[in-house]
């Protein structure tokens, strides 16, 4: 009996908070999604799933959709791709290979908001870029002002900011790759290409299934940096689900409009990170056996 | 295989590749340099004025330097940037001491019992890794409303708190793994009680791992923006470091010498931080991955 209360006084507080903070929070949105709530009314009225047809109605929301799974797929690619390249050519102890993971990490420690306003001086209509090209006689380049150029630099500065971690990521998978395996590959005459697809990239899946489960997980919930790099425009081109969903629920009032989105938001990003988990382990398993 | 193990001869064999280490070097250094620019401009444009930055952005030229802007950025009265970095502080500090409190014991009884209740418990905060927190914070105004927590710091820190539990947990049972279950229970015999086991002889030994979640913990709870932007609300008179910049600078967006001085004042605290102690924050990082 008291080695029972003694769990329970370890095991309580968090999971009171954690029940109390997520697990209420997210069964509220289950509920709130199925009603018309404005977030004033006390009585909202309950309309079943009214607002998740809506949605497949709203060109605004499925434009967001989109463009949210093309930011998500275009830079967890880019990202892993930048991510191992870097890796490959920085691993190694020497004090300048410490020198450029500095150098390629550092954007990671700034505030996506700070990011984004930075890169937005940098580029904007009448920035620093556009600045030094008036004054050449050059034309300005529309970076955040033309629908395709805005969705193109909104995923450049995604990428510029967070391939540093990627890079990190790998070079700690790098470390786990065998020494061994690597020297006798070696003498056995394996040409480089040979090592790295035969030894060196086995080596690296579990690191590749954790590099890509974070990409897709941080990609599909991007909000700071629209906010403050291209607020959601030109037009609405670069608005994110995450961007449309706090719009909705707090600007138009449509709480539940904004719920029925977060679950499906919730739903998606779920269950394409629990897909990419499995297929990269079974694909692992397909190696081994 | 290590009978057949040459060093010497395999590392005479491989330096050939040494030589073609220059084209790796210059692009490292230009990836560098375009790595860079955004900071340098960041920097130099915070002691330039508007003419200077526009018509010559890159240049730097000393008898135009200038501290005025960086000194009206700091006593900005839309935001108080010491006020700011206080209040951002005590944030990082809370949710740090909370979470360490609130993940170390249930992750050591995790760790320790092999009951399917408790692989149960670990999948339902691990689950939370997966609900993105800019859709969770709209129920959670709803919640912390109910509880009379809204626009308050320990309605705000409790949140936070809450986010960090997720992979700590995660990383905390699987760091506790690692270390012998012997040890406690020695210190068990001995009559220590499980708390005392836990704070006394298991926690000292997690150090590595709690560093790595520290680490983490900081930068997201500084750099957070939505969470304190909706929370604590125009409303509460608290800005933290990134909902002041918002306040100050979105209404600027165009007033470069407003803009490069704030954003200057707000990223210095944890650049100065992040170079004193890169060494921790890369390895912690690296850690943090293999384990996950």
């Amino acid at each position: 009996m008291r080695a029972r209360l003694t769990t329970l006084s370890m095991v309580g507080p968090a999971l009171v908070l954690f029940v109390v903070m997520l697990v209420v929070p997210v069964c509220l949105s289950l509920y709130l999604s199925l009603t018309d709530w404005d977030g004033y009314s006390a009585n909202p009225a309950f309309v079943g799933l009214k607002n998740y047809v809506s949605l497949t109605h709203s060109a605004e929301a499925i434009r967001a959709g989109w463009v949210t799974l093309l930011i998500a797929a275009v830079g967890t690619v880019l990202l892993s791709v930048f991510g191992l390249g870097f890796a490959l050519l920085v691993n190694g102890a020497s004090r300048l290979n410490a020198f450029f993971r500095i150098v390629l990490f550092y954007p990671h420690v700034l505030s996506a908001l700070v990011v984004g306003f930075l890169w937005s001086a940098v580029l904007g209509t009448s920035g620093v870029v556009n600045g030094w090209l008036t004054s050449k006689g050059a034309e300005v380049l529309p970076f955040l002002s033309d629908p395709k150029w805005a969705l193109v630099s909104l995923i450049a500065v995604l990428v510029w900011a967070g391939f540093g971690v990627n890079v990190v990521l790998y070079l700690a998978g790098l470390q786990t790759v065998s020494k061994d395996l690597l020297e006798s590959a070696r003498i056995d005459g394996a040409s480089k290409r040979q090592t790295f697809f035969n030894v060196t990239l086995p080596a690296l899946a579990p690191v590749v299934t954790v590099n890509l489960v974070l990409s897709l997980v941080t990609l599909l919930k991007t909000y700071d940096l629209v906010v403050s790099l291209t607020g959601g425009g030109p037009a609405g081109s670069t608005q994110t689900a995450a961007y449309l969903i706090l719009w909705d629920s707090f600007h138009n009032n449509a709480l539940g409009f904004g719920s029925a989105q977060s679950v499906v938001l919730m739903v998606i990003t779920a269950g394409l990170a629990l897909t990419v988990a499995r297929l990269r382990a079974s694909a692992d398993r397909g190696v081994q056996g | 295989m290590s009978a057949l193990r040459m060093p010497r001869v395999a590392s005479m064999q491989f330096k050939p590749f040494r030589t073609k280490g220059w084209g790796r070097i210059a692009f490292l250094v230009v990836t560098s340099v375009l790595m860079l620019v955004p900071m340098y401009l960041l920097i130099i444009s915070a002691f330039k004025s508007q003419q200077d930055i526009l018509q010559h952005p890159f240049s730097l030229s000393p008898d135009q330097l200038t501290t005025e802007y960086l000194r009206k950025a700091a006593t900005n009265p839309d935001f108080n940037i010491l006020k700011g970095y206080a209040v951002t502080i005590l944030f990082v500090v809370s949710v740090n001491l909370l979470s360490v409190a609130l993940a170390g014991p249930v992750s050591y009884v995790i760790a320790r019992r092999s009951e399917r209740r408790y692989r149960m418990l670990l999948l339902l905060f691990v689950a939370g890794t997966f609900i993105p927190s800019q859709v969770l914070v709209i129920p959670v105004v709803y919640t912390l409303k109910f509880l009379g927590l809204m626009g308050t710091i320990p309605g705000f820190v409790l949140f936070e708190t809450t986010l960090t539990l997720p992979f700590s947990i995660f990383l905390y049972a699987g760091y506790i793994m690692t270390i012998p279950a012997s040890l406690d229970e020695a210190a068990a015999v001995d009559g220590a009680g499980k708390h005392r086991v836990f704070w006394s002889i298991v926690f000292p030994l997690m150090k590595p791992a709690v560093v790595t979640m520290v680490i983490l913990n900081t930068f997201s709870v500084w750099n957070d923006f939505v969470n304190p932007q909706i929370i604590l609300g125009p409303g509460s008179g608290l800005y933290t470091v990134t909902t002041g910049v918002y306040a100050a600078v979105s209404q600027y967006s165009t007033d470069y010498t407003v803009v490069f001085p704030t954003l200057l004042l707000a990223v210095a605290p944890l650049l100065v931080v992040f170079v004193l102690l890169q060494r921790h924050v890369i390895s912690g990082l690296t850690a943090g991955a293999t384990k996950g």
